[in-house]
């Protein structure tokens, strides 16, 4: 990084002996890895326009975003006003591949920083690499727990992870009086994803009075669940728990409907429930299903700085933002504010002040209580909300702050 | 039990009608097509797009969407087969691998990798059988795919065209020797094998998600199946096809959903061991 | 070299693609000393794992004549015995990566018998069939990690191939690989590969001459086994990080024959020679065009295998051999 420094400066002096009058402009380089093809290339392109945003936020002036750090300027104030820019690279799904990527990004494109790459097992061996080398990895949405368990320096977590999310998921079924929620299914496809959820599912459910009564783990991408939703339908829970990506979300929408069993509260673990496309073609059909989420369209609403980042996306891409690459464009905004902190690109140093960061509710872009990071790494300010899909688009029914419609949540549910 | 069974049929055969086209290519010019999957995905495309762009409801389409597919399997033979069917045997194999990465490429290019589905149908809606409760849609496809392969065996087992077809694939040369041309019997069958699994695509949209990758989901199964039931054996594929809808459903009731493909693929490693050549193969 | 009587063997011939194959090893060698870009040598890496995988397979594929699709279930055999035995024994990779290799043989013996029987499209799904009980096995196993994968330790423990940079995998890949070609080169050319060739070409006639059809098939099956399951061992060291769908790939498994077609099944030099242009290729279409969303890498990698077949059905060994019999 010395290097980058020194020849920093020798461009910077000779930009500054042929254009007297000019900025010395140096960008700060950030390497970001996502599924970008394969199954998950559609998340993928949603979280690489998310960033795209962020980096425009980060680099245009935007004083209508007040609060929001970096926004109201250009660049990074405290490195001369440079530009951020992100070098995407698609790691196919893939954890070699993604260990390829976060090496190229380190020697060749000479990023300073990593971030990525939504799916756990990826972000493993990418923030292995990161470890090794000492630069500073910023995962935002990759939630499962064993990612800062590792005893990692480098390695910081904006979102919450599996743990906190399904332990959101019993407080908001403990404000459920209408129908019994004590029985428990969850259904899981058999991945990183789904074991973790299930297995956070298990360490709550006993904390909190309630037993699981049907395990369900499938395997993704299957042709058929019908015989996962008669095991699902025998097992009579009284709340169902879902942690499918969207082709199997929508495969089991589609064969509990024609099975005609609904079970009395559907509870999926975001992922593909939230995904634009699953709303958009099987929406109508179940309404009235319970997600949690890390973001929603009404609790941006209510925050005019929210409000106005939707539209952006909205406008750069047709579609809402979601809990998928909301938190992405967050984790992004962190690590500049992270590195406008530490003045320079020098990973101890942006190491540092990503330790020392401190953010609270008015200063993100999320609906979270602020952003600070424990010794593991992990954000421990976040959390997640509990919406209710109602028409084209999902409501926020817990926490109990930020629901505006005093009657749902509706249970038990039923199919349109 | 009754209910998880009667889904496992269902199932079983539709993954039969998807295996019918691949075992007539493979049973009858000896080539393994690694694009079958890809092949069924243009199906399911082209009948997405008909009803979305053209209201044709996928049920209608389905014998245009064959026609489609068979003069795109005609394309695929004349362009790439043929060329490679006197060089090495693994030529094809790499070729059709090939050949199915770029078309999967190609949808996600000209179609986005976005997840698709027909919303209501004429097909869409439960039917209850004996007081349980299926999908129509798989009814129907599975019914249908039963009659395709009846339709099949007729025509490749009881008419003069399917002898031809059966003298081609034991023996080439000979059938070239008695007057059969070999050349135009393949163009013919990848043509109805093409049109076969282009049917089952149509059907599958009133049911399944349309993505580029959706061949892989029902690709590996169909090879399973083929071979299971035995080369050169059409009802072979069928009855594997059911059987492994069966099973998949069994284990999943008695055991765990999560054990179902694999107990698929133990079955078919000792259906081999008892049965070198499948359950009905002929070579 | 054992000079064998013409009745029995090939005549002897002096080895000179074996000293080829070391020069070649050492200038590989000598690459970290100019190159320091760890993602180049991370393809070449690659390059020179599958090369040694291609050439493994092509024991049983191109010798033998028998085409496996699954040879990617002893690479996950060796990866998953090399981090459990560290995991949960402390045992070192330098005894585990070889224990992962008689794992791998010892499998390879057991479903060796009933599978060689079969003929040509039923072992190919055979092998595939055994990719995917092995994956979806590990899957569920959660004692092995289940589907949530295992991690190696990080450190700097060179006696348990923990480094914190990667040029040390570099060399030791290069060394396992000399070693992998001088195995087949020798292997080849022995009596042992004489015998393969006959069975290849005419099971039932080789049988008629006298040759132990059952037991040297099996001999091929064992050892290509044995040899992937060892690079399945070095491979999960490298990465540092195993799971079911990463180690039991359908799509590495593919990948090892395409790189051994390409090249030229049944030679000795093919698979290098293929994975030498597949591996360089796909990397670098997917790092000009995969960053686009639109999947174009792997649109003009299929591209390429396509016209590769068209034009070059025998693999690009062809274009040094234009006489003499196919693929030898």
């Amino acid at each position: 990084m010395n290097k980058k420094i020194i020849a920093g400066l020798a461009a910077g002096l000779a930009l500054a002996a042929a254009l007297p009058a000019h900025a010395q402009e140096k960008t700060v380089r950030i390497g970001a890895l996502y599924p970008l093809s394969g199954a998950l290339a559609s998340t993928g392109a949603e979280i690489k326009a998310a960033i795209e945003l962020a980096v425009d936020i980060i680099n245009n002036p935007h004083p209508e975003l007040k609060g929001i750090p970096l926004a109201a300027e250009s660049g990074l104030p405290r490195l001369g006003g440079a530009r951020f820019k992100v070098v995407f690279g698609d790691t196919q799904g893939k954890p070699e591949v993604g260990l390829a990527d976060a090496q190229r990004m380190l020697d060749q494109e000479k990023v300073v920083a990593l971030t990525g790459a939504y799916q756990s097992a990826v972000t493993k061996t990418a923030s292995r690499v990161a470890e090794q080398r000492g630069v500073p990895f910023l995962n935002g949405e990759s939630s499962s727990p064993d990612l800062t368990e590792r005893g990692y320096k480098w390695f910081f977590r904006t979102t919450p992870n599996d743990e906190t999310f399904v332990e959101n998921m019993m407080q908001f079924l403990d404000t459920i009086k209408a129908v019994p929620t004590a029985r428990i299914a969850v259904v899981y496809e058999n991945t990183d994803f789904g074991v973790n959820t299930y297995k956070a599912v298990e360490k709550f459910a006993k904390q909190y009075k309630r037993q699981i009564v049907a395990n369900i783990a499938y395997g993704a991408g299957s042709a058929s669940v019908t015989a996962e939703v008669q095991k699902l339908a025998a097992a009579k829970p009284d709340v169902a728990i879902f942690a499918s990506y969207t082709s199997d979300a929508m495969l089991f929408v589609r064969t509990m409907r024609e099975t005609q069993y609904a079970p009395p509260v559907l509870l999926a673990n975001d992922a593909g429930f939230i995904d634009s496309r699953f709303v958009q073609e099987v929406g109508p059909q179940v309404q009235g299903v319970l997600t949690r989420d890390v973001w929603a369209g009404d609790v941006a609403a209510a925050k005019a700085g929210l409000k106005k980042i939707n539209e952006m996306y909205k406008a750069k891409t047709g579609k809402e933002l979601n809990g998928n690459n909301a938190r992405s464009m967050q984790g992004m905004l962190v690590l500049a504010d992270a590195i406008n902190r530490a003045g320079s690109t020098d990973p101890e140093a942006i190491r540092k002040a990503l330790a020392a960061t401190d953010l609270n509710d008015d200063q993100i872009a999320m609906p979270w209580a602020g952003v600070k990071f424990d010794d593991k790494g992990q954000n421990t300010k976040g959390a997640g909300l509990i919406l209710e899909l109602r028409g084209s688009s999902y409501q926020t029914v817990w926490p109990e702050k930020y629901r505006a419609d005093k009657s749902l949540p509706t249970v038990p549910f039923a199919w349109k | 039990m009754i209910e998880a069974l009667t889904a496992g049929l269902f199932n079983g055969l539709i993954y039969a009608a998807v295996a019918v086209g691949l075992a007539l290519i493979w049973g009858i010019t000896d080539v393994i097509n690694f694009a079958h999957g890809e092949f069924l995905m243009l199906g399911m495309y082209a009948a997405y797009w008909l009803y979305t762009l053209g209201r044709i409801d996928p049920t209608l389409s389905a014998p245009l969407v064959a026609v489609a597919l068979a003069f795109f399997g005609f394309m695929v033979y004349a362009l790439v087969i043929r060329r490679l069917q006197r060089g090495p045997a693994m030529a094809i194999i790499l070729a059709t691998f090939g050949l199915g990465l770029v078309l999967r490429q190609l949808a996600f290019i000209f179609f986005s990798p976005d997840y698709r589905s027909l919303p209501d149908t004429l097909l869409s809606g439960s039917v209850s059988l004996a007081g349980m409760s299926l999908g129509r849609p798989q009814v129907v496809t599975g019914l249908v795919a039963l009659a395709v392969v009846a339709a099949l065996f007729v025509l490749v087992y009881r008419t003069r065209w399917g002898h031809a077809l059966q003298a081609v694939a034991e023996d080439r040369q000979v059938a070239a020797l008695v007057g059969i041309p070999p050349d135009r019997v393949n163009a013919q069958v990848w043509m109805l094998g093409s049109a076969a699994v282009g049917l089952a695509g149509a059907l599958l949209t009133t049911f399944f998600y349309v993505f580029p990758s959706v061949g892989t989901v029902f690709g590996l199964l169909a090879f399973v199946a083929v071979c299971m039931g035995g080369f050169g054996s059409l009802p072979g594929a069928c009855i594997a096809g059911i059987a492994i809808g069966l099973i998949e459903a069994m284990t999943g009731y008695l055991a765990a959903p999560a054990l179902k493909t694999v107990s698929v693929y133990i079955l078919f490693i000792l259906v081999l061991w008892y049965r070198p050549r499948g359950l009905f193969g002929r070579w | 070299m054992t000079p064998a009587s013409s009745l029995s063997g090939p005549a002897w011939r002096p080895p000179w693609p074996l000293a080829a194959a070391a020069a070649a090893a050492a200038l590989l060698a000598l690459v970290p000393a100019v190159v320091s870009d760890a993602f180049t040598l991370q393809v070449l890496l690659l390059a020179i794992m599958f090369g040694a995988l291609g050439a493994c397979w092509n024991l049983v594929g191109g010798f033998l004549g028998r085409i496996s699709f699954g040879h990617g279930v002893f690479v996950g055999v060796g990866g998953y015995a090399t981090l459990l035995l560290l995991h949960h024994l402390k045992l070192t990779p330098l005894l585990g990566i070889p224990l992962g290799g008689l794992l791998c043989a010892a499998v390879a013996w057991l479903v060796g018998g009933p599978t060689l029987r079969l003929s040509g499209h039923y072992f190919a799904m055979a092998t595939i069939a055994l990719l995917q009980i092995g994956l979806l096995l590990m899957i569920n196993w959660e004692w092995a990690g289940g589907a949530v994968g295992l991690e190696a330790p990080l450190g700097d423990r060179p006696w348990m191939l923990l480094f914190r940079t990667k040029v040390p995998y570099y060399w030791i890949a290069v060394g396992l690989a000399f070693v992998t070609y001088c195995v087949t080169y020798l292997l080849v050319h022995s009596r042992t590969g004489f015998y393969w060739r006959a069975i290849n070409g005419d099971e039932e006639a080789a049988c008629s001459l006298g040759v132990p059809a059952e037991r040297y098939k099996r001999l091929a099956f064992v050892l290509s086994a044995a040899l992937t399951g060892v690079w399945g061992g070095f491979f999960a060291m490298y990465v540092g990080f195993i799971d079911p769908e990463s180690m039991f790939s359908l799509t590495m498994s593919v990948q090892i024959v395409l790189v051994a077609i390409l090249g030229g099944v049944g030679t000795l030099v093919g698979p290098w020679l293929g994975a030498a242009v597949l591996l360089p290729l796909s990397e670098g279409t997917r790092v000009l065009w995969g960053s686009s969303g639109l999947g174009l890498d792997l649109l003009v990698f299929g591209l390429a295998i396509l016209l590769v077949t068209l034009f070059l059905p025998g693999g690009l060994v062809t274009l040094w051999r234009r006489r003499g019999p196919a693929g030898r």
